[in-house]
This record gives structure tokens, C-alpha cells and sequence, in this order.
């Protein structure tokens, strides 16, 4: 066991995975020499050479075309996106190529693809997004997403084990700000929601950094017994654990750091909804970015993001419901 | 086609203001969504009767007169003939000398149900002739509110929030309520608005307020057969047939219809001839069976319904094996129907009897059956059927156990050549065999069965062949 | 441009110093399968058969015959949609084919996808995508894989005029220059990318291109299998000496419409006119008639063959419907490509006789 930060969790994991594993390749953009522009491979180019921490040309189309390329012929490739935002750059690649493969030939496409992602430290409109629900979307592709130290690096692991492809969204303002207890050695952690923080009122159901704004506005609430869910899983969905909690707690409310429409988030609700109704004891309540790009000035990008005073009148005003 | 047969004329849609009463374009049927009107036959400030004939309209199923829903001076035309406008369109207003009417009147009730009975009765075969009258009455006679066996529908005091109003118990609040037998209009809410919360109903129950109710289940008596048993969600309440009108209410929630003093109502009267003509024009006999229904209560359980939704079933899937009984009987000509319209008794309490139908009940599974179920015997009692939903039933089921009856000989809706009798199920000693050929006593759910058919269509085996299967449906359900 | 005047880079003399007589029979053979086995696809589509849409490659059967001749069994293939001597030469068999034409059980994809968007990945071959070029990054990826290794393998794809224009073939060309890697890029330059020239598709010969990405690029006749046989090897060869990438562009020329559903109205006749005389399958035909191999008998043995195999296709059951939502996910372990058929006697022990199809 160790105390590492979100940060060197990941670094941790994907460690362990290139010594464990000579199929496993790292492919980015300035991962090699520079360390990779959040210094989760620093030192890597030392240990592994030049060809297993490979700085890329700046081409996120062919950073996950050739990954899948590399996969087909029994590599393991992790790229990584410097910003989850360009993976717009690389979107058919992925979602066409990579996540149809094995449904439409047989063939296992067996990619990491790891998404630095999330703001609130203004980045602006094109280094803070949340492309999640984009990849919920399309079929044949897995998205995970961690919100503390352990499991960052258990669901990494995971994703590198897996054939499939794998979104892995490692939340950018998460990498120091979060510490916690690690297991030594490689260690998988499962796709399933974890309780965060057990309760009988009222659950908040969220994923990543929004699991701790969670958790820090509902630590004290009027005395209220609030459960925080984190999803870790999006693509698969823990519908057991969601339906769960809102058997026993009847009241949800869903925090969503992407932009609202369509968000991760609103399948969540759709699922209760449908699945869940007769366990509700109010409106499934959403708290989301609103339908903006995220602006960069600290006000403004304040004002859009869910800010734990959000979520804390969210829930209040639900549990008075 | 009279007058009498508009259904839904004079809709008592609730007055503009004191005095003013409606006439709206009446719907002739499902799939009729307008009507023409073709003359008027009173004038502005004319004074018309109730039952008159206003005005006369045309539609794509039928022409037909308008009768005037209530006594008064014609106030206002709004539709000029020739104007084709759809249904529910307010097309004149009659300023009657009291306010907005209540239902209290006798005479337009009473009127609009002789005219629906005539007509009907002339008509397609149907069920109770009241069916077409009911469905026209709304509010207005004072039904009141539906009487549904689970947590009563009153909401607490209405609340308008954020221009919403909140009447409403949330599902998982209904849903404790109706486990626990609890009545949700005694359980203080503290949540918004004095709405009752899921805390609200679990504290009413842990502080002991659950049981001041009788439970919302078991259905089944324990030693004597004549307790009256827990009405259930969706256990329709149907006088026998043969019985007399006497019966006391037991849903006081239903306000008798008005009878001029000395003798039976107008509805109650078409009820008996109805009757009385069936008895006349069958040769009825009845057969009982006993049928244990242990897999039927587990069953009905796990799934939330009532036991008459699996009787239902089971009746369709025997009709199905002994089409003989699906059939009509109309003078000579004799009609087996390939599908199973069923027809389920409603009692109205003392304003009579109502067979609303299920159409192709064949291609329903139990669920779809306990919800249809629900469903009409809910808008029979608010008097909002339509003139559809009451005709053309090939089979029609009673089912008045509640009271703790345990066999009766029920008269057959005509033209129809059967009618299953479904009474109380009480837990009797029974012998049961083991697979070892031992025999031993144990306590089940029986109810009997009875099946008034007519032997002009059929014999005594057959009826007894079809019971036998409905019986083997019911005790072999899956559990 | 060079796409006027094909001067090919090796002649047919320099081919058969390669090619025994049995590769140049094998050659043909896969040539004539594939036109027999689009024409009789054609037929069934029209008889509607076939759901969707149909593709073929008539008039362009040298480019996949001849490259995917030079493919070792460990040489990895993107093939594309004109492209279907290259499955035949691997080793997927007519009926199967046929099947995947037309959505059945058996077919290569179990109706999944459709006509050619097939790859048997056990016989080395992936699949294409829709989106062009795609495929380019998938084989510069898997050449990639193999340079890491250092594995003496190659991986090769396919891709038309039209897909040169958009990102992708610049982004493999790019990294596959710069990291130098054991990749073969044939550009199928038929003239036409559905109705549109090539004077509307680029300012400069994609050929010409290659020397700006770093790397060879040749031009070849795509109507002489021999010579499409020959400078592949030639780029194989240099591949596997760690001389980087080759770009050969075949010319050719769409004889059919892009699909079934084109009548290609907007070609000129004199042009078409001009490429029947180039028939690469008669120029084949004539050379082996030179040699003395009994063509004809060659080809009646191929149409048995076809209409067996569309007969036995034809019995071929329709996939299961609750199987559709079957499959989305790899649950066990990823398996990667398998080792395809190379019949050319190149591969083979010495000694030992060339593979018939």
C-alpha cells in the first residue's frame, strides 16, 4: 500500500503494466521526451526506450488508427489524447474503426485510449470538456471513469486488460487535488459503481471529480443521511447499484460535469425512470453544466460548472420535497 | 336512428357561468372525431325541454338528433349549420334558472337512460341497458369519485406551487401505503405543500397507524365463509345477476340515484327487463365446479393482481378449446366468434349493473387483463364509458365474492349463450393425494365456479368439459 | 500527369524472372474468379438477391491479384472494395463470398456487414470501413507493430483516387515516412471516385506525393498483373530492409459504375472504349496462350466453380435475428490476425509445387 495522488496512481498503473506486459505500448503526443504534458510518463522514456513510450506526430486520428493497427496484430497499445477534447480529431477512427470492429468481423480491438478530461482551472472552451457521453453512445466501446487514487489505477488496469476498446477519462483537475491509499502490484478493478458514501435519504449519483463535490456538499446536510454514488463504469452501466440506491434512499439527484444534454447523466435518469419509478418519492433532479462551452475566466467558468453550493440546494430543496 | 341513441349529447361539461349549460357535438363512436350540423330546431330564446331535440347533426357513422341536456331558454347558437366541427365542441347554450346543475335531477338522468335503454335495446346486443346512459353522465349525477379498493384517490388539500398543482401521493408513497393497508388520507405530510413523504407514511406505520384499515390483502376468509371479504385493487363489485336490487351498499361513496317514491328506476327497470327477457328466451341451466386457486394466490401475489385476472385467462383459453360457449344465440341464427371479446360485470351499486368488454382479450396476458380490468371498471364507475366499449362482448364473467357468496345461478347477458359466476374463495379441509397414492387433509383456497349456459346451443357435457377447463387452467398456473 | 502515360516500373520481362508458369496461371486464375464471381453477383443482386448495394471491380482485377501475390502468409491486408482477388488469394472460399453478399448466416461478417466490407482475420485481413482511407492508419499501424517487434513482415492496403483527398492518407503517409515503416500503399487510381475526375480530386499526382512524405513513389500499369506483382514485391522487399515505405500507384479504370446503382454517364465513352482494349484479364490470357496453357479449359473449370459455389450459397440459412444485438463486446481473449494463404512459389520450400486456388 501506498498514499500516491490520482496522478501517480496512473503512472503507477501503466508501470506495472509495461513491465509486466511487453505487447503494452504508450503512444502520445510529448509522452516520451517531455514527460507527457501532465508528467504522467516523466521518467518512463528511461526505463522503457524510445519505442514503447513513443512520441507521436500530432495526428489523433492516427495515433488511435495506427493503435488499432498495432492491437490487430497482438499489441496492447494506451494513447493517449494531450486533451480529451482533441479526441474529436480522432472520433471516426474510434467509433468507426475501432468500436465496430469486433461486431461486424470478430476481430478483438484491444486499445486503452486515455482522456486527460474536465476543467475548472480555465483551460476554456477547448481543454476542459467532458466527451463521455459521446462514446456511451457508440457501440463497442467501453468508457470508464475513476474519482479516486485506487481506483485510477484498478480501472486502468482494468482497461488495458480488456479486448475491447476502452475510454479511460482521468480527470485533469483530479491528478493532484486527490490522494489517497493504493494496493501495490497490479490489481483490476471491477466495472461496476462503488458507494462512496452510504445512506438512507437521498443519493447523489456521479462519476469523477463530480463524486467529490458530491461528497463535500452533502457531508452536512441538516442532519440528512445522503448517499453519494460513483458510477466508475459508465459504458457498462451499473444498473443494479443505481436501481439500488434509489430503492432504498427514493430520492436522486444526478450531477453531471459534462454539458447537460444527452450527458451521462441523463441516461442515468432515463434508466430510473424507467426502471425505478415506483421507488421514487420526488422528480429525479439533474445538476449540469449548462449547454455552453466552458468559458474561461474564472467567474464565468465558476458560474457553469456544478459547484458544491449547487448541489447542496439541489439536494436540499429535494429532500424538503 | 331516434334521438335515443346519441350517447354522449348534453355533455354536462361544467357551465361558463351561473346558469349556462353546454350542448357539445357528441362522438358517435370511436373512430368519429366531427360532425356536421344539419339544422337547428329551436331558436335563440326559445324555451326548450330536457330531452327535446335541439338540433340535428351528421357524422360519418350516423345522423342523428341532439336532445337538449337540461330545461332552459336556448341562449346562444354557436355553430351554424353546415359547419362541421369536431367532437366535444361546444355548440349552443341553454340558460337554465338555477346554476351549473348537479346531477341531482331525476328527470334528465332518468331521461337520457330511457332514451339510451330504448335505443339500445333495439340495437346491438349489449350488456346491462344502462351502459350507453352511464357513459354520457358524468359528475353531474354525483357518482363521485371512483371507488378503487387501494389507498383511496382523495388527495390531500390541492396545493398550486410554481403554478402546478400537487394532488398527488408520489408511486413509492402508494406503493407503501398499499402493502401496509394504510389509508394515505390520515398520514400527515410534512414534506412540501403538507405533501405526505415516504418518512411520513414509514412513521405513520411504525407508530402503529397501519391496521385501523382492514389489509388491502388477503383476499380469503378464514372459517366462516360469511365475512365480508377485503375488497381488492381491482375486483370489480358485481350484483348477481339474480339477485335482487336489495343488497345494502357497501361503497359509500356512491350516492343512490334519485327514484320517484314508489317505484324501481328507470335503469333499474331495463335492468329486469333485460333480465326477465334472457330468462324468457334461454333455456338456462347452470353447473358449478370447485376449483382450488393455491397456485392462483401465490401467483396473484407475486405479480400484483387479483384473482379474476387469472380466471379471465383461463376462461379465454378454455373458450378458446370449447368455441361452442364464444358464440351468439339470436333467434335462429347462431354466430361462434373466433376472438374473445369479455365482457366483466360492474356494479354501479344501486344504480345497477354495467358490462363493460374487453376486446380481443384473447391476445392479453394476465397483466394486460388486471390492467384493462382496472381500467373499465374505473371509468364504468365515473360513468365515462363509451358507447364501444360496452358492445359487442362474446363471453361475460361476475365476479361479486366480496360479499361472501359462494355459488349463485346468474342470468345470461343475451345474445350470448354463457356466463361464468365467480363467488367467494374460502379455505376448506380438502383431500389431497400424494404421489404415493396416500391421502391426507389439507387447507386450500377453493372457490366454486358456476356457468349459467343456454341449452339451446349447448348440452350439459359441454358446459362441463368447458368448466373442467378452466379449472385445469387455474390450478395448473405457473407460480 | 503520370496517370496518362502508365510507364510501368518493371516490365513483364523483369516479372517473370519471378514468376514460374504456375504463378502466372494462379494469377490469372484469381483474376478470372473475381470477375466471375462479381459478374454472377451481379446477376443475383439484380434477381434481388443481394440486399444494399453491390460493388465491383471490373477491369481492375490486376491490382489485387498482383499485389496481394507478392503478400507473404504473415503479411497483414486491408483490402477495399474492389479488391477481391486479394480475399480469393488469401484463401477465402467463393461460397462464402457469396453468402456475405448476400446476408447470410455463413457469410465472412454473418450478415453484420455487407457486400465487401468483409476481412477474414484468421487469413490476415481486416475488414474496411466505410470512411476512406481509414484503412491507410489500420496498416500503418500494424507495420508499426511489426517494426517494433523487428519482424520481417509487411502490412499492405488498398485505397482509390478520391480517398487522397482527406485526412487520413495524409496522416499515414506522414507517420508512416517519418517512422520509416514496412508498409506498401497501393493507390488504385481508376480515373474516377464515384463521378468525380481526377482534375477535381487533386492539383498533383498523389505519386508525387510520396517524395514529400519521405518515401518512394512509383508508378505502375494496373492492367499488367505481372508488373502490379512485380513492384509490389519490389516494395516488399525494400519494406523488409528497413527502407521505409513505398507508395505504387496503379493506373487503371473503373469499367463499371461506382456501384450497381450507377449507370457512370459522365465517363466518356471513348475513354471506356480506350481501357477495353487494356482488359486485364486478356492481356493475361494472351500471355499465357503465348506460353501454351489452355485458357479456355481454365475458364470453364472457374464458372463450374463460381456456380457451385453460388448454388451452395444460395442453400445458406439467414442469421438468426435474436443474434443481432450478439457480439458487441469481445468477452474472452483479443485474438489477433492469423496467417493467410500465399500461393506465389516464392514463399513456398524450394522444391516444392505453387498452390493451386
Amino acid at each position: 500500500m501506498a498514499t500516491l495522488t490520482y496522478l501517480q496512481a496512473i503512472s503507477a498503473a501503466l508501470r506495472d503494466e509495461l513491465r509486466a506486459d511487453e505487447r503494452v505500448l504508450l503512444m502520445g503526443e510529448d509522452i516520451g521526451t517531455f514527460g507527457g504534458a501532465f508528467k504522467v510518463t516523466d521518467g518512463f522514456i528511461e526505463e522503457f526506450g524510445p519505442d514503447r513510450v513513443m512520441d507521436t506526430p500530432l495526428a489523433e486520428s492516427a495515433i488511435i488508427g495506427t493503435a488499432v493497427g498495432a492491437a490487430v496484430v497482438g499489441m496492447r497499445p494506451v494513447c493517449e489524447m494531450q486533451f480529451a477534447d482533441f479526441i474529436s480529431c480522432g472520433f471516426d477512427q474510434l467509433v468507426n474503426v475501432a468500436g465496430k470492429m469486433y461486431y461486424r468481423q470478430g476481430l478483438a480491438v484491444p486499445i486503452t485510449v486515455r482522456l486527460p478530461s474536465g476543467g475548472g482551472f480555465s483551460g476554456g472552451p477547448f481543454h476542459s470538456q467532458n466527451p463521455e457521453a459521446w462514446f456511451m453512445h457508440a457501440p463497442g466501446i467501453k468508457v470508464v471513469a475513476p474519482s479516486t487514487a485506487e481506483d485510477a489505477k484498478g480501472l486502468l488496469h482494468t482497461a488495458i486488460h480488456d479486448p475491447n476498446p476502452v475510454c479511460f477519462m482521468e480527470h485533469k483537475h483530479l491528478y493532484r487535488r486527490i490522494r489517497g491509499e493504493v494496493p501495490d502490484g497490479i490489481y483490476e478493478t471491477p466495472l461496476k459503481a462503488r458507494v462512496a458514501r452510504a445512506g438512507t435519504d437521498l443519493v447523489v449519483i456521479a462519476y469523477g471529480a463530480m463524486v467529490h463535490t458530491a461528497l463535500e456538499a452533502t457531508a452536512d446536510l441538516d442532519g440528512a443521511s445522503v448517499e453519494v454514488l460513483d458510477l466508475r463504469s459508465l459504458v457498462p452501466l451499473d444498473e443494479e447499484a443505481i436501481l439500488d440506491s434509489v430503492a432504498r434512499c427514493s430520492k436522486v439527484v444526478i450531477v453531471d460535469e459534462a454539458n447537460a444534454t444527452c450527458a451521462a447523466g441523463a441516461q442515468v435518469a432515463a434508466l430510473i425512470a424507467e426502471r425505478g419509478f415506483e421507488d421514487l418519492d420526488g422528480p429525479i433532479v439533474r445538476v449540469a453544466t449548462p449547454d455552453v462551452p466552458i468559458p474561461f475566466s474564472p467567474p464565468l467558468e465558476q458560474a457553469v460548472l456544478p459547484s458544491v453550493e449547487r448541489v447542496r440546494e439541489a439536494c436540499r430543496e429535494l429532500l424538503e420535497y | 336512428m331516434s334521438s335515443s341513441s346519441t350517447s354522449g349529447a348534453g355533455q354536462l361539461a361544467g357551465g361558463t357561468g351561473a346558469g349556462l349549460v353546454d350542448v357539445t357535438m357528441p362522438q358517435m363512436g370511436v373512430s368519429v372525431a366531427e360532425g356536421t350540423i344539419v339544422a337547428w330546431r329551436a331558436q335563440v330564446g326559445e324555451h326548450i325541454e330536457a330531452e327535446q331535440t335541439i338540433c340535428e347533426i351528421s357524422t360519418d357513422k350516423i345522423d342523428t338528433e341532439v336532445p337538449a341536456p337540461v330545461s332552459g331558454i336556448l341562449a346562444e347558437i354557436l355553430v351554424e349549420p353546415e359547419q362541421t366541427v369536431p367532437v366535444g365542441t361546444v355548440l349552443a347554450r341553454i340558460a337554465t334558472a338555477a346554476g351549473a346543475t348537479s346531477g341531482g335531477e331525476a328527470g334528465p338522468q332518468e331521461g337520457t337512460a330511457a332514451h339510451m335503454g330504448a335505443g339500445n335495446g333495439g340495437g346491438a346486443p349489449e350488456g346491462a341497458a344502462a351502459a350507453a346512459g352511464s357513459g354520457s353522465q358524468r359528475a353531474a349525477d354525483g357518482r363521485g369519485a371512483p371507488t378503487t379498493a387501494q389507498a383511496p384517490e382523495r388527495p390531500p388539500r390541492e396545493r398550486v406551487e410554481n403554478g402546478r398543482t400537487r394532488g398527488r401521493y408520489s408511486p413509492v408513497v402508494q406503493r407503501i401505503a398499499a402493502e401496509h393497508g394504510v389509508d394515505l388520507a390520515q398520514v400527515q405530510g410534512t414534506g412540501r405543500g403538507g405533501r405526505v413523504r415516504k418518512q411520513d407514511v414509514l412513521r405513520f406505520i411504525g407508530e402503529g397507524g397501519a391496521g385501523a384499515q382492514e389489509p388491502a390483502e388477503p383476499p380469503l376468509h378464514i372459517e366462516s365463509p360469511y365475512r365480508p371479504e377485503p375488497t381488492l385493487a381491482a375486483a370489480p363489485a358485481a350484483t348477481g345477476s339474480a339477485q335482487t336490487p336489495s343488497a345494502p351498499p357497501s361503497a359509500p361513496t356512491l350516492t343512490p340515484a334519485v327514484a320517484l317514491p314508489g317505484t324501481l328506476s328507470r335503469m333499474r327497470r331495463q335492468i329486469g327487463e333485460h333480465m326477465k327477457r334472457s330468462l324468457q328466451t334461454a333455456a338456462t341451466c347452470t353447473t358449478w365446479i370447485e376449483v382450488d386457486l393455491s397456485r392462483v394466490e401465490t401467483a396473484r401475489r407475486r405479480l400484483g393482481v387479483t384473482a379474476l385476472a387469472f380466471v379471465a385467462r383461463a376462461t379465454i383459453d378454455a373458450l378458446r378449446e370449447h368455441p361452442e360457449l364464444n358464440a351468439w344465440l339470436e333467434d335462429e341464427r347462431y354466430t361462434r366468434h373466433q376472438g374473445v371479446n369479455l365482457g366483466i360485470a360492474v356494479s354501479l351499486g344501486e344504480s345497477g349493473l354495467i358490462v363493460p368488454v374487453i376486446h380481443g382479450a384473447h391476445e392479453l396476458s394476465i397483466e394486460g387483463l388486471a390492467a384493462r380490468i382496472r381500467d373499465l371498471a374505473a371509468r364504468a364507475r365515473a360513468g365515462q364509458l363509451s358507447p364501444d366499449e360496452v358492445r359487442g362482448g362474446t363471453f361475460t364473467i361476475t365476479n361479486p365474492g366480496q360479499y361472501g357468496s359462494i355459488m349463485a345461478t346468474p342470468i345470461i347477458n343475451q345474445p350470448q349463450v354463457g356466463i361464468l359466476d365467480f363467488e367467494a374463495t374460502v379455505k376448506r379441509p380438502v383431500v389431497v393425494t400424494d404421489a404415493q397414492g396416500n391421502d391426507a387433509i389439507a387447507i386450500r383456497p377453493i372457490t366454486i365456479l358456476g356457468l349459467s349456459w343456454d341449452h339451446r346451443a349447448l348440452d350439459g357435457a359441454q358446459a362441463a368439459q368447458f368448466l373442467a377447463a378452466v379449472k385445469r387452467a387455474l390450478e395448473a398456473v405457473p407460480l | 500527369m503520370a496517370t496518362d502515360t502508365a510507364e510501368p516500373v518493371a516490365g513483364a520481362a523483369d516479372a517473370s524472372a519471378h514468376l514460374t508458369l504456375e504463378d502466372r496461371i494462379e494469377l490469372l486464375r484469381a483474376m478470372l474468379m473475381m470477375r466471375g464471381i462479381e459478374a454472377k453477383a451481379m446477376s443475383l443482386y439484380r434477381q434481388g438477391k443481394i440486399p444494399g448495394s453491390f460493388y465491383d471491380g471490373y477491369g481492375q482485377e490486376a491490382v489485387s491479384a498482383g499485389a496481394a501475390f507478392a503478400m507473404a502468409p504473415e503479411d497483414r491486408l486491408c483490402i477495399l472494395h474492389r479488391d477481391l482477388a486479394a480475399h480469393l488469394i488469401r484463401g477465402v472460399a467463393p461460397a462464402r463470398i457469396f453468402a456475405q453478399y448476400m446476408g447470410r448466416a455463413t457469410g465472412v461478417t454473418r450478415g453484420r456487414e455487407g457486400n465487401v466490407h468483409f476481412g477474414d482475420w484468421r487469413l490476415g485481413c481486416v475488414g474496411m470501413v466505410s470512411m476512406l482511407p481509414d484503412m491507410m492508419l489500420v496498416a500503418t499501424g500494424m507495420a508499426m507493430a511489426f517494426k517494433l517487434r523487428g519482424e520481417q513482415r509487411c502490412a499492405l492496403t488498398w485505397f482509390g483516387d478520391g480517398s487522397t483527398s482527406r485526412g487520413d492518407f495524409h496522416e499515414a503517409m506522414n507517420w508512416a515516412g517519418v517512422q520509416r515503416l514496412p508498409v506498401i500503399f497501393v493507390l488504385e487510381n481508376n480515373q474516377y471516385a464515384y463521378s468525380t475526375p481526377l482534375d477535381k480530386q487533386f492539383a498533383v499526382d498523389p505519386v508525387a506525393r510520396a517524395a514529400a512524405y519521405g518515401f518512394l513513389g512509383v508508378t505502375v500499369d494496373g492492367n499488367d498483373v505481372e508488373a502490379v506483382f512485380e513492384a509490389t514485391r519490389q516494395a516488399r522487399e525494400r519494406a523488409l530492409a528497413g527502407e521505409g515505405p513505398t507508395l505504387i500507384e496503379a493506373v487503371t479504370m473503373r469499367m463499371h459504375g461506382h456501384a450497381a446503382h450507377d449507370d457512370m454517364k459522365y465517363v466518356p465513352k471513348a475513354m471506356v472504349e480506350e481501357w477495353r482494349k487494356r482488359d486485364p484479364i486478356e492481356r493475361q490470357e494472351r500471355r499465357l496462350r503465348e506460353l501454351g496453357v489452355a485458357v479456355e479449359s481454365l475458364r470453364e473449370g472457374i464458372m463450374a466453380e463460381i456456380e457451385a459455389a453460388a448454388e451452395e450459397a444460395l442453400r445458406a440459412p439467414m442469421p438468426d435475428p435474436a443474434s443481432a444485438t450478439e457480439g458487441v463486446f469481445c468477452e474472452g481473449e483479443a485474438e489477433p490476425l492469423g496467417d493467410g494463404r500465399a500461393p506465389w512459389s516464392g514463399f513456398a520450400e524450394p522444391g516444392a509445387v505453387g498452390r493451386a486456388l
